[in-house]
């Protein structure tokens, strides 16, 4: 008969933004391990969590495990008997291993031959029996962001139990049931505070709330049902679906009350409403209000504070703006409200008064005056102070803006937001805020009456922080400040790569505490995304940025190596995220990166993708590592009579290079490269029948010059478009 | 509850549970986990149950005394038990209702903050505890010190004293706190406040490149003395040098002399020191311990 099995892993509290994931690995791995120890179940397993605990149920789980039967194989048939039948003692060995008779084995038919078998039978054990093992794997396979060591052990042959809190209860029930399982305490730790973890039919409420009897007492329950009913009687909800919309139900009726909605800020900005659910286990939503006088505060302060620091929910108006007033979501029945209302407005009001206390203060100087500062503020010792930086992000700015972008109208503006942009780490805000900088100096540039192209550019300047073409900011959000907002965020990246580089902080490994990754990651991804966030649709070369960045500095040519990797790392990485063949990168971006424009590998990359089936280009592929090999050394426009090519395969070649030098040419100025492939392809015939045909390294070294010089004229005109041998390459 | 008062109730609280009471370190630190009562003994096997206050220095923090809620020092009440008890939770909350807080009327939460100290280390996993939104505790698992691993693990509680006082007695302003017998914080604090704070940011008659480097040359003098102190196999008395550089560079690191990148190679330094002496207390006291236990 198929009984109910309830687990409950009792905890003290599991972080909140590891409870959805850590919810899915408890069904899906309880699933694995109830699979493979042969329990059959009517239905996945459901998996619930509040953040003292992680429950699983699986409705009908088999008595027994399923009956086992395999076919092992001995020795073959020819080497198991004498010519005379005897059994060799290949034979007997075998037969002994099972406690069979020879005469018992069977035949087994291979595609190798006949062998002797044996049919292994094993009855499957109760349920009951192998449970704990069920259990013990479940514990095991559980991974957490973080994992903690609490001297806890398995006797399960693996040692130290880590986990995401310690564990302090745990229910294993079958048909309503204990299973017995224990975790071990380390002896080290063991004594009377301090014991084993035993399985068992108590549960735990809500740390607080009771109807009667003491808050906390254990519960004892025998089923599912039984288990949640008797929680919710004990103050826990234990579906996070349900307390959500309750929180969801709450906040809007409190919204109203108060005359407004909850700030659309919440779900734009952060995952407070997807946090929220799995902080509580009976929540309840509580009003407040601040002072009006705190709504003079940017809005970026405001909510920064409410939604960051207090896990609040900001109230607006119909038109969308603040209104002194919050929601807080209490894991609480409280008896009077207005006790944890007051205090919750006057922990917020502290934070504000706080913040408008940086806001009065710093407005009394300009960002102009903070430059200053900024030389006692050292950046790197190799490097100088942030003052210095300014100066190089500003002067590298208005260069790309100018040169790079060619866009002379943006360059002065670029100079200048570059040169601003560092001020607001002398200001209070920043220092407080510190999650804010960028966006409190661009605030500050804008409270000061500095135009949009400036502000902005400032305000902006830290992102895009992901590589996805949608990352802020849009182009609506850049608005006027578009041009100058790239060169200043490129500029600041850049010059940051280039300089650790120069001064010998390179990120090894997992370790990059400069954050130069994610800097270079950011200035790919504008390069990248240039047309969409700009309207630049010229070309934009990523290495001259990168060495016009590195030219304040002497670097040897191995550190200038090693940003050109550091770098294409960073593009194969976005184009990986993107969803492009790998082969296919390294095709379109050069190890050396010369000439790479990021937009056009991104076309170049959209064109093979739609080529991926064409043969007659991965022929070309095929052959393309030869045409490199046999041309190592032999430059471009290598000097060749051209009258001496006479083979039919030869002059077949300069046939159909001359034909498609055009196409291939025009196809690439207009950047339609699947054209360009496609022109590219069609040499597949006339390459292998070169190759087949005619001798390159011929003895006559005239001829050679010219069959090289041949195919030196074939390799550039191809790797003009892509490296395509990487294409074929085994990935 | 005036704030003494506090202090006598927690320390009778911890008292009845077997912890020792100790004294505060008589050095400048940031936190009652410099405290060799924490730092070192969490080394090892031996148990030790301990508690004390531990006043504590945050040059960043400092406000002059203008800031209702913020200083330059504070006092914590720190509490260390190891090895650390499965009703560890359930005895704080205790802890807290013998300070006259009814858990039944406020919401008092266990929310995910993990701390660490890099100049030290060591880290750990817990939470900060929130009562009504307020942080008045951080809760600490402590994993490592000094960079090793620690069985077995022993569970940091610190109060943050001011701020339950003020909670307790309804204030909102640390200086207005009645700190025993109708005197006040302000009264006791604030004067010390402002020149600390002064001090803190380089407030001083004296340039900007000149308080700089004086305190890089204090950091390097207490360091290469700290060095030799270790070398002699002093560990108690290199710790204390150790900490000096800790709170030198949390100067320099507040009154703007460093920046971000060589604010990372500071830290680095005290922290091969600090790695350095625990890796001393322990091969030096491990014997001794193992027999014990």
């Amino acid at each position: 008969m198929d009984r109910e099995l309830l687990i409950e892993i009792g905890c003290e509290e599991i972080p909140a933004s590891w409870l959805p994931g850590l919810t899915r690995q408890t069904a899906t791995h309880l699933d694995g391990r109830l699979k493979e120890a042969r329990l059959d179940t009517d239905a996945p397993a459901e998996s619930y969590s509040t953040p003292r605990r992680l429950t699983a149920r699986v409705a009908k789980l088999a008595e027994r495990q399923n009956d086992h039967e395999e076919l092992v194989t001995g020795p073959p048939v020819g080497a198991a008997f004498k010519p005379g039948g005897e059994p060799t003692p290949a034979a007997l060995g075998f037969a002994k291993k099972y406690g069979v008779d020879v005469a018992a084995l069977e035949r087994s038919e291979t595609t190798k031959g006949t062998y002797l078998a044996y049919r292994v039978r094993q009855r499957g054990k109760a349920t009951v029996d192998v449970l704990a093992d069920v259990m013990g794997g479940l514990l095991r396979d559980l991974t957490f962001p973080k994992q903690m060591r609490w001297d806890a052990y398995l006797e399960d042959g693996k040692g130290e139990l880590v986990f995401a809190r310690p564990i302090r209860w745990l229910i294993l029930l079958y048909g309503g049931r204990v299973v017995p399982f224990v975790i071990r305490r380390t002896e080290i730790a063991q004594g009377p505070l301090v014991q084993d973890i035993r399985s068992g039919p108590h549960t735990y409420g809500h740390r607080f709330l009771t109807t009667s009897g003491r808050a906390g007492r254990a519960i004892k329950v025998k089923t599912f049902d039984d288990y949640q009913a008797r929680l919710l009687e004990n103050f826990v909800i234990l579906d996070r679906g349900e307390r959500e919309s309750r929180i969801r139900r709450e906040l809007e009726t409190h919204a109203r009350r108060l005359g407004g909605r909850v700030s659309s800020l919440v779900a734009a900005h952060s995952s407070l409403l997807q946090e929220v659910p799995d902080l509580v286990e009976y929540p309840a939503v509580i009003a407040g209000h601040f002072p009006v006088e705190f709504l003079q505060l940017p809005e970026e302060v405001l909510t920064t504070t409410m939604i960051h620091h207090q896990h609040y929910f900001p109230v607006v108006d119909e038109e969308g703006r603040l209104k002194p007033a919050f929601l807080a979501v209490a894991n609480m029945q409280p008896e009077k409200p207005e006790i944890i209302a007051r205090n919750s407005e006057r922990v917020l009001t502290a934070r504000l008064r706080d913040a408008r206390f940086f806001w009065d203060e710093d407005r009394k100087a300009t960002l102009d005056s903070r430059i200053d500062r900024l030389s006692t503020i050292l950046f790197h010792k190799k490097l100088g102070s942030y003052r210095e930086k300014a100066d190089r992000v500003s002067t590298l700015a208005e260069w790309i803006a100018r040169e790079a972008c060619h866009r002379p109208e943006a360059g002065a503006d670029a100079a200048r937001a570059g040169r601003l942009a560092k001020a607001d780490l002398a200001t209070d805000m920043v220092r407080e805020f510190t999650e804010l900088q960028g966006t409190v100096g661009g605030i500050y540039a804008r409270e000061e009456g500095q135009p949009e192209t400036i502000w902005k550019a400032i305000y902006f300047q830290y992102l895009p922080v992901g590589v996805e073409a949608d990352a802020p900011p849009s182009r609506q959000q850049l608005g006027a400040a578009a041009v100058t907002w790239a060169a200043v965020s490129l500029a600041d990246k850049i010059d940051s790569v280039a300089g650790m580089f120069a001064a010998g902080e390179r990120p090894t490994g997992s370790r990059d505490p400069l954050g130069l990754r994610r800097q270079a990651q950011g200035a790919v991804k504008i390069l990248a995304d240039l047309p969409q966030l700009t309207g630049i649709t010229d070309r934009v070369e990523l290495w001259p940025l990168l060495a016009k960045a590195l030219s304040p500095w002497t670097v040897p040519d191995e550190v200038e190596q090693a940003v050109r990797s550091f770098m294409r790392e960073r593009v194969v990485y976005l184009f990986e995220q993107r969803g492009f063949d790998v082969r296919n990168i390294r095709a379109v971006v050069p190890q050396s990166l010369e000439r790479l424009d990021l937009v056009d590998a991104g076309r170049k990359l959209e064109a093979l993708g739609q080529m991926s089936g064409s043969v007659a280009l991965h022929g070309v592929a095929e052959l393309f590592k030869r045409v490199k090999n046999i041309t190592k050394g032999v430059g471009a426009g290598a000097a060749a009579d051209p009258a001496l090519l006479k083979e039919p395969a030869e002059t077949a070649l300069v046939e159909a290079l001359t034909h498609a030098e055009p196409r291939i040419r025009a196809a690439a100025n207009q950047a339609d490269y699947k054209q360009a492939f496609q022109a590219i392809e069609v040499l597949r015939a006339p390459v292998a029948q070169f190759f087949d045909d005619v001798l390159v390294m011929a003895e006559d070294e005239r001829l050679r010059a010219a069959r090289l010089a041949l195919v030196a004229r074939l390799r550039d005109l191809i790797l003009d478009i892509a490296d395509i041998s990487e294409i074929v390459t085994e990935s | 509850m005036t704030l003494q008062d506090l202090i006598l109730k927690l320390s009778a609280f911890w008292s009845a549970h077997g912890c020792l009471l100790q004294q505060p370190l008589d050095l400048e630190v940031g936190a009652g986990t410099s405290h060799p009562e924490t730092l070192l003994r969490v080394l090892g096997p031996k148990p030790w149950s301990v508690a004390y206050v531990q006043p504590s220095r945050r040059p960043d923090d400092g406000r002059f005394g203008q800031n209702p809620n913020r200083v330059f020092k504070h006092h914590q009440y720190q509490v260390i038990l190891k090895p650390s008890p499965d009703e560890v939770q359930q005895l704080y909350l205790e802890s807290l209702e013998t300070c006259g807080i009814n858990p039944r009327q406020h919401d008092i939460r266990f929310e995910e903050d993990n701390w660490e100290s890099p100049t030290l280390g060591a880290w750990g996993i817990g939470w900060q505890v929130l009562l009504d939104g307020l942080e008045i505790t951080q809760f600490t698992y402590f994993q490592q010190v000094g960079g090793i691993d620690l069985s077995p693990i022993s569970c940091e509680i610190t109060y943050g004293l001011e701020r339950i006082a003020m909670f307790l007695q309804r204030v909102d302003n640390i200086f207005d706190l009645e700190w025993g017998g109708g005197v006040t914080y302000g009264e006791v604090r604030l004067q010390e406040e402002i020149e600390e704070s002064k001090y803190a940011f380089g407030q001083v008659n004296m340039p900007p490149e000149e308080f700089a480097s004086a305190h890089r040359d204090l950091f390097d003098r207490n360091y290469a003395l700290g060095e030799k102190l270790l070398a002699s196999g002093l560990i108690w008395p290199a710790l204390e040098f150790c900490l000096k550089c800790s709170h030198l560079f949390n100067i320099l690191d507040s009154s703007g002399s460093i920046g971000v990148t060589e604010r990372t190679a500071y830290i680095l330094k005290v922290r091969q020191l600090a790695v350095k002496i625990a890796r001393t207390y322990v091969d030096a006291t491990l014997p001794a311990a193992m027999s014990e236990v």
